[in-house]
């Protein structure tokens, strides 16, 4: 029987594909992988299951419902000695080791301990996958220079796994199905050239393949039990019965199709609870547990090198609605002391309804933000402490007496003395706006009234304090058509008769009592 | 009796940390010029006092109590950043009683870029805010117009603008000239048809003087 290569492409995306000969000349057949070589590294995890219920339990037994009735999936190894084994019906455990602990399983508990592996796999490579229920692969060929090779990597990885608790199936090799192979079939394999891919997984029963049980039958109807009598059938055929997407597997676990894969990415957003056996009303003990939140949260941040501007609080009640508390910040940041600071400020204030049965505590988008260098004070004087930047100042300040309360100012291009300015927010993320330009030759009082003052007047001179002696002007200023919020005014500089300098206008538009009304507009500081 | 014995115990009577010299004392430190030729002549160090408090008494706004600092507050937002501050050259105003014009200001030379006003809604906020600007070490300068302050708040200002290298300007009316007040420098400045009449009420290091015409 000889295999003949796909001649359309649907089957196979393929092109002048040397014809699998599966005598001798595995070197012919192993064609070149992508340019650059890539080395997976698959762990796999068989007691997942038993394992994600935790350790301590050593009369442990998973089981899990399998058409209507429970059966022992797992059992600890204590358990297995006992004669507990995986099929039996629980009560048939039980009545082997009455002390055994029966777990129901949990496929979510099992998902969320494997993503937490993956993030701590992390460390080893910045490419991790979570390839199954209960496989994780890593690209590692980047990563060998760093871990001292790959015996020392493998040693560092099954060590890590084991510390926590968790008895792994180790492979390597250049394609990520074929490592997840091999693993799978608890091969201790390390296979670092494309070459020797058909020779290790040759020999392979099917079963490491996690095809369905229906096609494994059949398969072994056929008296093919392992992969090397399954790259010996004539593709057509064994596309046709098995169906492409097999075909398709076999091909990229020996590199012949790529086989791209997704990055796992570890969450960037903080969210943690807090649940307290009783509730809670003592507000000094919220605040410590609220410290620890936060600890955690900066422990979190800390490790991707990210900073949030923005986080929430929530305090939930047995009874009464849950009770938020956002904060936000001027800039990124992640130290909990100065989180801290801000929510103290803020928590003085919230009203409770009722005592509080749980916090949660949720941290906002993230941003990058890398660490700063400490200085070095050798230069004899006490360095300063508890300094902060602008932003921290306009963030502690804003917390107490509001946002609108703390701004900047700017200067803008509007001959309108009430437009010529706008006040500025300090904690917009943009930088300081492009200002307008500064005009020379023109008098402008350093004291803007923030509406113009209507000024009393004799014989159609305006008084203040007494009679204005005007020093300059008038002054022009007209129109501004364009946003119905036009003047007409002439603008003198004038000093009252106790000697304040006073920017004061009279209005050519509007008439007050048959007289031109003079206001005053500001004041020259 | 040797004479010896005499002067060594008078010198270890002056060891003792409790006997203080006023020879000994520090001269002023440098003061941060007005701009104002007359003026920096009448102020110990040759100017404003830096990390200090200083009251300026009005008798009604519009006289020029904002040019007389402007100088000085022009230089410190265009100052090179210090070795130990953060981001300094800030000037914060607390409670103006009005509101400072970008235009005017840009004329007289600030930066717009490093101002902060602040709006508390009342008297302790003032305070407050004055106290954590002064103390943060980024405003080179706070200007606050406080409703009281007496002479616990004034003294704590004081402390505030040594922790944070800062210099305080606090406006107060004319009726608290006999109010005790811990600030360095204390000024009045009034105006008559006369003309402008700025006096040294207080100087630490300095002597009492009366000017006309500064601004």
């Amino acid at each position: 029987m000889t295999m003949r290569p796909a001649r359309r492409p649907p089957v196979i995306a393929r092109d002048n594909a040397p014809p699998p000969d599966t005598s001798a000349q595995h070197s012919q057949y192993a064609l070149p992988l992508a340019k650059e070589e890539r080395l997976w590294f698959c762990v796999y995890l068989p007691n997942l299951p038993l394992e994600a219920c935790g350790p301590g339990d050593k009369d442990l037994a998973v089981i899990e419902e399998q058409q209507g009735v429970h059966r022992v999936l797992l059992a600890s190894d204590h358990a297995r000695a006992a004669g507990v084994l995986p099929g039996q019906s629980p009560n048939a455990a039980l009545a082997l080791l009455p002390t055994l602990t029966l777990e129901e399983r949990s496929v979510i508990r099992e998902q969320q301990v494997l993503e937490l592996l993956a993030t701590w796999l992390e460390q080893f490579s910045s490419f991790v996958c979570v390839a199954g229920p209960d496989v994780l692969l890593l690209e590692i060929a980047g990563s060998l220079r760093l871990f001292g090779g790959l015996k020392s990597l493998r040693r560092q990885v099954a060590k890590g796994l084991e510390a926590q608790g968790f008895g792994a199936s180790l492979a390597i090799a250049p394609t990520p199905l074929a490592a997840t192979w091999l693993a799978r079939g608890r091969r201790r394999a390390c296979i670092r050239e494309p070459a020797n891919v058909m020779a290790a997984l040759r020999n392979l029963p099917l079963s490491c393949l996690d095809w369905p049980p229906t096609v494994l039958e059949s398969l072994a109807g056929m008296g093919i039990t392992d992969v090397g009598d399954c790259l010996r059938l004539p593709r057509e055929g064994f596309a046709r019965r098995f169906g492409v997407k097999r075909l398709l597997q076999l091909d990229r676990a020996l590199g012949h199709l790529p086989d791209p894969r997704n990055s796992w990415r570890a969450p960037e957003r903080f969210c943690a609870d807090f649940e307290m056996t009783e509730e809670q009303s003592d507000r000094e003990l919220l605040l410590t547990i609220c410290h620890e939140l936060l600890h955690a949260h900066e422990q979190f941040l800390l490790s991707r090198q990210l900073g949030t501007q923005r986080l929430l609080f929530t305090f939930f009640h047995l009874k009464a609605k849950a009770t938020s508390l956002p904060l936000g910040g001027a800039r990124a940041d992640r130290a909990a002391g100065h989180w801290y600071e801000l929510l103290r400020l803020r928590f003085e204030k919230l009203v409770l309804p009722e005592p509080v049965i749980a916090i949660r505590l949720r941290g906002g988008t993230t941003q990058a933000l890398n660490g700063t260098s400490g200085r070095l004070a050798f230069d004899g004087r006490a360095p300063r402490e508890h300094y902060y930047s602008m932003s921290q100042l306009a963030e502690r300040l804003a917390a107490r007496i509001g946002n609108e309360s703390v701004h900047g100012v700017n200067a803008v291009a509007d001959h309108r003395p009430q437009y010529a300015w706008s006040t500025r927010d300090l904690f917009a993320a943009r930088a300081v706006d492009a200002l307008a330009r500064v005009r020379q030759g023109i008098e402008r009082p350093l004291w803007l009234l923030p509406e113009p003052e209507l000024l009393s007047t004799d014989n159609g001179y305006p008084l203040h304090q007494g009679k204005l002696r005007f020093v300059s002007g008038p002054e022009r200023l007209e129109t501004g058509w364009w946003d119905e919020h036009g003047i007409a005014r002439d603008y003198y500089t004038a000093i009252s008769p106790r000697g304040a300098g006073l920017w004061v206008f009279r209005n050519r538009d509007r008439h007050h009592g048959g007289e031109a009304a003079w206001y005053l507009h500001g004041i020259f500081g | 009796m040797p004479r010896n014995s005499d002067t060594s115990s008078l010198e270890k009577l002056l060891e003792n940390p409790r006997v203080w010299r006023a020879r000994s004392q520090p001269g002023p430190a440098e003061g941060l010029s007005s701009g104002y030729a007359q003026l920096d002549r009448m102020l110990p160090g040759g100017g404003w006092p830096r990390q200090a408090l200083t009251e300026i008494l009005v008798e009604q706004y519009g006289i020029g109590e904002l040019q007389l600092l402007m100088p000085a507050l022009a230089s410190l937002c265009t100052e090179e950043p210090g070795a130990e501050s953060v981001e300094p050259g800030w000037i914060a105003w607390v409670a103006p009683p009005f509101q400072p014009y970008p235009p005017a200001l840009q004329k007289c030379g600030i930066n717009l870029a490093r101002m902060l006003i602040v709006r508390p809604r009342n008297a302790s906020e003032v305070l407050w805010s004055a106290e954590q600007a002064l103390s943060s070490g980024t405003c080179a300068a706070v200007l606050l117009w406080p409703h009281v302050l007496d002479d616990q708040a004034s003294r704590r200002l004081q402390l505030a603008a040594e922790k944070g290298g800062s210099w305080a300007i606090a406006f107060r009316p004319l009726s608290a000239r006999h109010e005790p007040s811990a600030a360095a420098l204390r000024l009045e400045l009034s105006a008559s048809h006369r003309g402008k009449r700025l006096a040294i009420l207080k100087s630490r290091g300095g002597s009492p003087a009366v000017l006309h015409d500064v601004v």
